[in-house]
Order: C-alpha cells, then sequence, then structure tokens
C-alpha cells in the first residue's frame, strides 16, 4: 500500500510540534510525497497546510548511550507557520488539542509540546484533553538547561566572567525566561528583565530581588539592551521581528525563540549570536520514513530542540511524568534533574551555531563530562 | 452545455433580471446538480447488487433523496433566473460514475460504500457547507440542509464500514486505498487551481473557478474543506493518520 510505514503497536511518547516556516513544511511534505512525484509548488503548499487535521507525520526511535530504547511518534498540529499570532491564537489551540488526543489516541505515555505548543499551553494546561496513562510536558526545563549551559561555557570558553556580566531577558516572563532568570540570575552582577506584561514582570523581579539580584524591568528591551552584555531572547513572536537596538560590544547572544525571535535585519556585527535551546543526541535517533535533516534542521547531526528531548529522555528513563508543568514552576534544581536525566541517555548541549553556520568557538559539548 | 437528464427546472416564462454573481451559481449548481444524480445512479446500481430487501429499499430511499436534492438544486437555480443543467457524461464525473460501477461489477458493496459515502460525500459535505455559508437567501439555505443531509448519510454508512475494517484491517486498508488512488485523484483533479486537463464540461462557458472569489468562494478553499473532510472520515474509521497523510500528499495539484 502506498505510503504506509512501519506498523508499531506500542509508543512511549509523542512529539507535537509545527514548522516555523513555509519552506520546512514544503520539505516535509515533499517527503511524503516521496521521490516519485514531483514538490508541491509553496502557493498549492500555502492552500493546502492549513486543511489538514492534525495527525502523525512519523515514527522516531531514539536508543540511549547506555542501551535504552524508546519509541514515538511525532504528531505535526499543522499550524499554518504565518497564523502564529494573537489573531489565530484560538484556531491554533484547537489543534493542539486535537494533536494531544492524537498522542492519547496513538497510547503515548509521556508527550513533550514543541515550539508554540508550549507556549500556547503554558497558560492553558487544563484545556489539554486528560486520559489515564498519559502525561503532558512542555519540555521547557530542558530547554532552560541548554540555554543556561550554552551561556556559561561560551562565557567561559571566551574568557568572560559571568559574574561582572549585564544579564537581559527578553520574554522574561515566560517559562523559559522565567527559568533562565532563576538558573543565571544568582551568578551574574545585573539583571535586566523585559517583557509585554508588566504586572508579571514586576513579581519575577520581586522574587529575584528577595535573593540578593540586582533586577530592573521594562517592556521594551531598547530601553537598556545597550547595557546588557549577556541576552537571552525567550519570547512567543509569532515571527522573527526583534529589534534590541545596541547592546554591549561583544556581546553574547542566545535566540532561543522558535520561531527565531532576532530580525535578520537587526544589525549586531559585534554580538556574538547563536540559536539556544537546542540539545543533541549522542546515542542514535531515527525518523520512519526519513525526515531526518528536515523535521530537525540543524547543521550538526541528531540536533533536537530540548522541549522535544524532554519527552525522549523522561521515556528513556521510564519517567513517564509532567516534569514540566507550566510558566514559573522551572527552578534550578529542576533544571539540574532532567539535565542529569538528559546526559545519562546521551543527550547533551548541541553544538553552537547561528544563521551563518557553526560558531568558531563552537563548543564540543561530547568531550565535556557533567558536573 | 446540454442537459443530460431533465429535471423539469425551465425558466419562467417573463425572465427576471440577472444579478451579477447568477452566472457563477449557474455553474456551481451545475457542478451540484450533476454530483447529485450521479450518486442517484450509484444508489440505484447498489440496490440492483443488495440481497437483503432491506438493503435494496434503504438505496432505493438514497437514490430518490438524491434526486430530491438534484431537484431542489436545480429549483434555486430558476429561482436565481438560470438553467442549471447537468452533465453525468462530464469527463471527470463520468471517470466517477466508472469506478463506482467497477465496484458494481464485482458486486462490491462495500467498495461502493466507500467510493460513495467516504470519498464522494466528503467531498459534498465540505464543499455544499462552504457554499452555504456564503450563498445569499435560499440558495445558501439549501446548499447547508443538503450538507447536513449528506453528513447523516455518511453517519449511517460508517457503522458498518468501521465492522468491516474491524474484521480484517489489512485487507480492507488495501482497498481503500486502490479506490482512493482511482477516486480521490479525479477529484483532486476537479478542485485543482486550474482545469488544466480542458473545460469540466460541466460549467456553461469557461471554467468557472477563476471567478469564484466574487462570490466569495476558492477552488482552494473548496478542494482543502474537502480532503480536511475525507481525512476526518478515513480518522475516523480508523486508518492510521500518517497513512493517510501520505495518500493526500500525493494527489495531484
Amino acid at each position: 500500500m502506498g505510503g504506509s510505514i512501519a506498523c508499531i503497536d506500542e509508543i512511549d511518547f509523542a512529539l507535537i510540534g509545527h514548522q516555523e516556516s513555509w519552506r520546512a513544511a514544503a520539505d516535509v511534505l515533499a517527503v511524503l510525497r516521496g521521490p516519485g512525484h514531483t514538490p508541491l509548488p509553496e502557493e498549492e503548499i500555502r492552500d493546502m497546510l492549513p486543511w489538514i487535521p492534525p495527525r502523525a507525520v512519523c515514527h522516531v526511535e531514539i536508543t540511549s548511550t547506555c542501551g535504552m530504547r524508546a519509541r514515538g511518534v511525532y504528531i505535526d498540529s499543522f499550524i499554518p507557520p504565518d497564523r502564529l499570532g494573537d489573531v489565530s491564537m484560538h484556531d491554533n489551540l484547537a489543534r493542539v488539542r486535537g494533536a494531544a488526543a492524537c498522542a492519547i489516541k496513538a497510547g503515548a505515555k509521556i508527550v513533550s509540546l514543541g515550539g508554540f505548543s508550549s507556549i500556547l499551553i503554558e497558560g492553558n494546561v487544563d484545556q489539554l484533553p486528560q486520559k489515564h496513562g498519559t502525561v503532558f510536558t512542555t519540555g521547557n526545563t530542558l530547554t532552560v538547561s541548554f540555554i543556561v549551559r550554552a551561556i556559561r561555557q561560551l562565557c567561559l570558553q571566551e574568557g568572560r566572567d559571568l559574574r561582572r556580566s549585564t544579564l537581559l531577558i527578553v520574554g522574561a516572563t515566560g517559562d523559559v525566561g522565567s527559568g533562565c532568570a532563576r538558573c543565571l540570575s544568582p551568578g551574574v552582577k545585573r539583571v535586566l528583565l523585559c517583557a509585554r506584561n508588566l504586572e508579571r514582570l514586576r513579581r519575577l523581579a520581586a522574587e529575584l530581588a528577595a535573593t540578593g539580584v540586582d533586577v530592573e524591568i521594562a517592556t521594551d528591551p531598547r530601553q537598556f539592551s545597550a547595557h546588557a552584555d549577556v541576552v537571552i531572547c525567550a519570547a512567543s513572536l509569532a515571527s522573527p521581528s526583534l529589534l534590541l537596538g545596541s547592546t554591549a560590544p561583544d556581546a553574547i547572544i542566545c535566540d532561543a525563540g522558535y520561531p527565531k525571535n532576532l530580525s535578520p535585519s537587526a544589525a549586531m556585527p559585534d554580538a556574538q549570536v547563536f540559536f539556544g535551546g537546542l540539545g543533541q543526541v549522542t546515542g542514535t535517533l531515527h525518523f520512519i520514513p526519513d525526515l531526518h535533516g528536515i523535521l530537525n534542521r540543524h547543521p550538526f547531526p541528531d540536533v533536537v530542540h530540548g522541549c522535544l528531548l524532554e519527552g525522549m529522555a523522561l521515556a528513556l528513563e521510564g519517567r513517564f511524568e509532567p516534569f514540566s508543568r507550566g510558566r514559573g514552576l522551572i527552578t534550578p534544581e529542576r533544571v539540574e534533574e532532567i539535565e542529569r536525566i538528559a546526559a545519562r541517555h546521551g543527550i547533551h548541549l548541541a553544538p553552537l551555531y547561528n544563521a551563518k553556520g557553526p560558531l568558531e568557538t563552537s563548543l564540543d559539548c561530547r568531550a565535556e563530562v557533567f558536573a | 452545455m446540454q442537459t443530460v437528464i431533465d429535471l423539469k427546472c425551465s425558466l419562467p416564462a417573463n425572465p427576471i433580471s440577472l444579478s451579477p454573481t447568477a452566472l457563477i451559481w449557474q455553474d456551481v449548481l451545475a457542478q451540484a446538480i450533476t454530483g447529485e444524480l450521479l450518486a442517484a445512479m450509484n444508489y440505484t446500481s447498489l440496490s440492483e447488487i443488495c440481497d437483503d430487501p432491506e438493503e435494496v429499499a434503504d438505496a432505493l430511499e438514497h437514490a430518490a433523496g438524491e434526486k430530491g436534492h438534484a431537484a431542489a438544486f436545480a429549483n434555486e437555480g430558476r429561482k436565481i433566473g438560470v438553467d442549471a443543467s447537468n452533465n453525468v457524461h462530464a469527463k471527470h464525473w463520468k471517470r466517477l460514475r466508472e469506478a463506482f460501477l467497477r465496484c458494481i461489477t464485482e458486486r462490491d458493496f462495500i467498495g461502493c460504500l466507500i467510493v460513495q459515502e467516504i470519498m464522494l460525500e466528503s467531498f459534498a459535505v465540505a464543499s455544499y457547507a462552504r457554499v452555504g455559508k456564503v450563498a445569499p437567501g435560499t440558495l445558501g439555505k439549501t446548499f447547508a440542509a443538503i450538507a447536513a443531509e449528506e453528513e447523516d448519510h455518511i453517519g449511517h454508512a460508517m457503522e458498518i464500514l468501521r465492522k468491516e475494517r474491524a474484521r480484517d484491517e489489512q485487507s480492507f486498508d488495501a482497498r481503500l486505498y486502490r479506490l482512493h488512488l482511482e477516486v480521490m485523484t479525479t477529484l483532486a483533479e476537479m478542485l485543482a487551481r486550474d482545469c488544466r486537463t480542458g473545460h469540466c464540461e460541466v460549467c456553461h462557458g469557461s471554467c468557472v473557478k477563476p471567478a469564484l472569489p466574487d462570490v466569495s468562494l476558492s477552488a482552494a478553499e473548496l478542494r482543502g474543506a474537502s480532503l480536511h473532510q475525507y481525512l476526518k472520515t478515513l480518522d475516523k474509521l480508523g486508518l492510521p493518520g500518517e497513512v493517510t497523510l501520505t495518500w493526500v500528499a500525493q494527489l495531484p495539484v
């Protein structure tokens, strides 16, 4: 039967995602069409994709470096790449709920919510369908881990003293932003928090200030980006549209958004920009059909977003629990815990890269021994 | 385009003045009437291979219902001053009829249900519902009401098909795929952005598709809604979503 794929009776995990660009969506559909069919023109994909109900796209199999194996499915919510804005929130939530229902139907024991799926669900966990035997994790704790680890290691590699740095977090009140703030604040000189919701900003600032952190808040990052030499962009933006303005010379900037936060027109010639929140599987990772490099479009093999890797790591560990439950619950202790679990199964920080390619000072995470 | 089956819908003696969109609705109605008449012919054929008298009665009742839908559409055409003719021998519809008749020849009752209820009705329900939302007055109401009735038909057939699939999933899915290649490929060509293989032989003048935006419709929307309905129907039957996604992704555009 044309197009049929390997039938796997029992699955451990499901990954819910969506494509961040029409190009990425076109590549996925080209694989599904197969080599015997000409790829669909982009205008046809723009017509067709919004009508596809959420569904499994491929099977995923991961083996850890300690010999454990977990099987799952990648479920695409088919949120159109140009409809990530607030105006499509209702429709997108329905798509994520539909994808969650697919995961439950497939028998997944743990479901990771990738990209905008987790952002949509952060404040709406109760809107997910419920079934005994299936748990959901936003995957944000492992994402935070990879961001924090990358910044620490890049500073170390460049001989910078993070304790003398001013840290700016854009999207600070989100799950990932606030988690990064809690992990990094105790180790920097000053923290600048930026988000749209002033009330949430005040609450987070008060929480950090209570532990002795020198913290300031603003709703516009350009208000104090010139003071920052370490920047984390973790805002939930529908498209790469963030303009930071000027930053400190040689600033380190982590773009952890999906879709990316930073506008391509943002000129930051002296800054060291990298894409954050990514991990690498050092065991094996298989997609059936083979969507390697298409579902995970990175210049290094077996690199996947932390939010999706969290579900896979927990499945390998046999811990089917809602590890990341939603906004504001990520603590340094939880980050260390998921980092240990991931490392035990050979899931580490991915080598760093940006739009131009790998960073010259790219980290060799495989050589690193988890401390 | 010449009317093939007479639905006694001749225009009033004193023609009313046509609205600017009447000729677009004329072609939309012509396609709908043709589809309904084809469905009526299919159900009549189906009655001929049913052994159970109750099934025969059901099939004939469905056939009468589809004829009634065609008459209702023709009547709506008359109300706006157009003669919405039909052509069940038009090239795409002819191929759809032939696919159904092959199932009849093989006395494949399940195959007949798959073609008519899963494929053709998915297309009808989705496209009528979209037309029902934008068409004015009773024209819109008629499309919406018939869409709802057709959806009820699908519900009835689904019970039979689910039971059949439960007996042997593999052979059921293989049979469905074979029919998908034949029928859905034709429907996809009908709903393609442009009629690349020439005139469809149902539209009265040139192809209606480029004019559909004038009545807040588009070929892309009708195609998308139809494929959505088809995928959801296959989901309800229990076919794996990743498999049916591949099927749909491979259809011509």
